[in-house]
């Protein structure tokens, strides 16, 4: 019966080979335009690595549309840009520095590229004193500060919360140990823990204002553990890195392993609770139909970031931190979730509504992931070439 | 005493952005309406106040060794950021169990504001500093007390829209979101008072 249903769902979303492919070809010229256009094509590396890299984002987008599923495609390029990033960017910081270490020198002449989960640490100290507390630089160099924050304006405002599944870099090792879990060890967490990302987030711009410094990065952050660290030379870097490296094997590693949810960005990630902020102030939104619904709660087990509970459920929406990755829409067995835009009559047009999601989703992650995946992927061609990533 | 009240109105904001990560958690966990937030604040102030009172005293007896003693004033900041981060931990840890922490903030609802504002009173900020840099070229006691007293009444002005966050008094999320950062908060400062102290005493 469900098996049924769930076919029935697919085929109510999925588009006909001729459609999908019709509705393929805008993807497949923006993206030709997104992700070759920059790269020196002469080059053979490049050529390949970009090559790879459009075919692959352009097969995902087609499925997507061709099978009606969201979350088991988007799921694979996030991921496999995720894994790629680290690659990438460990290779540019070893290239650059020769070391994962970001020394006192490198913070003084601001050569930390802006991470994105420090943003809403910067904006209170930028309104008190009219300066950025990051060592980054403005618009030079790797991930500028400028470059940054109008990309992340430009896509929270489009997806909201969808940026935790369509674009952060980090979100996908998480989805990934997550994804690799076949049977949760760890079946339930306490709602409450659902509301620690808040209490981290007021707590590290409260801090970051009173301390003038972006305190997230200095003592919480699980990432810096597979991106770069302060060097380890006195008690308190010494401590910090053991913060960050509990942290990641826990939040990142150990949970996700055990529960097949994405605990760092669910339970921990600051970021994650101000995206969800723009949840409210962007069009588009998740759905449950309550008439097709037969409250089977899969969908709770089934979200990974702890964005449905009964009352969610019940009121026919999903909670404010919901990152849009469309799990729930696929394992539905009922189809009675879907893509939504504000102030349209729901599940009038839910194929429109979910298209027009698509587009700029599908558009911001192949840019950002298309990026880390193709920076990945030219860095193991010149390993496989040359016996080294880097030079 | 103008100077120093003018002192605190320039430097105020900093103050509050100094003081908020521990009253902020405590008011939205404590939120039940804008009367009982007002007097939460006051209780927070008067703590606050006393704070700066004592350190304008001991800053007048013990000035010099003070002062001259880097070493000593890490290692005792240190201290007090410790206690701060015990004292917020013991109230953080209540956020599973709304009767127990119900209870416990009932008993000692009186000492917990007024203890921590004592306690970030008694912070080394940078506003702080340079109050205590002029009040340590008053010539009398009572002219650096008048000097603090002065200080704390021009901070205290930005203070005055917290008991607002009293509006808040339906969402009970608030209430678990204020004890988790009352947590987050206590293990920073646990770490940095921990720094401090090991730097101060191990030099």
């Amino acid at each position: 019966m469900t098996g049924i249903a769930s076919e029935t769902k697919q085929n109510e979303m999925g588009l006909s080979w001729g459609k999908a492919a019709l509705l393929s070809l805008p993807m497949l010229l923006l993206t030709a335009l997104l992700l070759l256009h920059g790269h020196n094509l002469k080059d053979p590396l490049q050529a390949i690595a970009a090559g790879i890299t459009y075919l692959f984002a352009n097969y995902i987008f087609f499925k997507m549309l061709r099978s009606g599923r969201t979350h088991r495609y988007r799921s694979i390029f996030f991921v496999a840009a995720s894994v790629l990033f680290v690659v990438s960017f460990l290779a540019n910081m070893f290239e650059m520095r020769g070391t994962m270490e970001l020394s006192t020198a490198n913070i003084l002449d601001g050569e930390a590229p802006l991470c994105p989960l420090v943003i809403p640490a910067l904006l209170i100290p930028a309104a008190l004193t009219q300066t950025i507390i990051f060592p980054g630089s403005m618009f030079a160099g790797y991930a500028g500060v400028a470059t940054m924050i109008v990309l992340w304006i430009g896509f929270s405002l489009a997806v909201g919360r969808g940026w935790c599944s369509w674009i952060c870099f980090f979100g996908g090792m998480d989805e990934g140990m997550a994804s690799l879990c076949k049977k949760p060890s760890i079946r339930s967490f306490d709602q409450r823990w659902t509301y620690l990302p808040w209490a981290v987030l007021l707590a590290v711009v409260l801090l970051s204002a009173a301390t003038l410094s972006p305190a997230y990065c200095e003592w919480l952050c699980p990432f810096k553990t597979v991106t770069e660290y302060p060097a380890v030379n006195s008690l308190e870097t010494g401590l910090q890195a053991v913060i960050f490296v509990s942290l990641f094997l826990g939040l990142v590693i150990y949970l996700p392993l055990k529960s097949g949810k994405r605990t760092q960005c669910g339970l921990f990630c600051p970021f994650g609770a101000f995206q969800s902020l723009f949840n409210r102030c962007n069009s588009f939104a998740v759905r449950i139909d309550r008439a097709r619904c037969v409250d089977c709660k899969i969908c709770l087990k089934e979200c990974p970031t702890f964005s449905l509970n009964e009352a969610s459920l019940a009121a026919g929406e999903t909670r404010s931190s919901c990152t849009k990755c469309g799990r729930c829409i696929d394992r539905c067995p009922r189809g009675a979730i879907s893509y939504h835009i504000k102030g349209t009559e729901f599940l009038r047009h839910p194929k429109t509504a979910r298209l027009l999601f698509l587009y700029p989703a599908f558009i911001f992650m192949a840019v950002i992931g298309g990026g880390c995946i193709f920076g990945g992927l030219l860095r193991l061609l010149k390993l496989l070439t040359t016996g080294s990533m880097i030079g | 005493m103008w100077e120093g009240f003018l002192l605190g109105l320039a430097t105020g904001v900093t103050c509050l952005a100094y003081c908020s990560p521990v009253l902020l958690p405590f008011l939205l966990g404590e939120a039940q309406d804008v009367r009982r937030s007002a007097g939460l604040t006051l209780q927070f102030l008067g703590g606050r106040l006393l704070g700066y009172l004592l350190f304008a005293v001991a800053a007048w007896w013990a000035g010099q060794l003070w002062r001259q003693s880097g070493l000593m004033r890490e290692a005792a900041m240190g201290g007090i950021y410790v206690l701060l981060a015990l004292l917020l931990l013991a109230y953080g840890r209540g956020f599973k169990s709304e009767a127990c922490a119900g209870q416990m903030v009932k008993k000692k609802t009186a000492a917990w504001p007024a203890t921590l504002g004592l306690l970030t009173g008694l912070n080394l900020c940078p506003p702080f500093l340079l109050a205590f840099a002029a009040a340590a070229q008053t010539q009398t006691l009572r002219d650096s007390l008048l000097y603090f007293f002065s200080f704390f009444i021009g901070t205290s002005l930005y203070f005055l829209p917290l008991p607002l966050l009293g509006f808040c008094r339906r969402r009970a999320e608030l209430k678990t979101i204020g004890r988790l950062a009352a947590l987050v908060a206590a293990v920073f400062y646990l770490y940095r008072g921990i720094l401090m102290m090991a730097g101060g005493l191990i030099p």
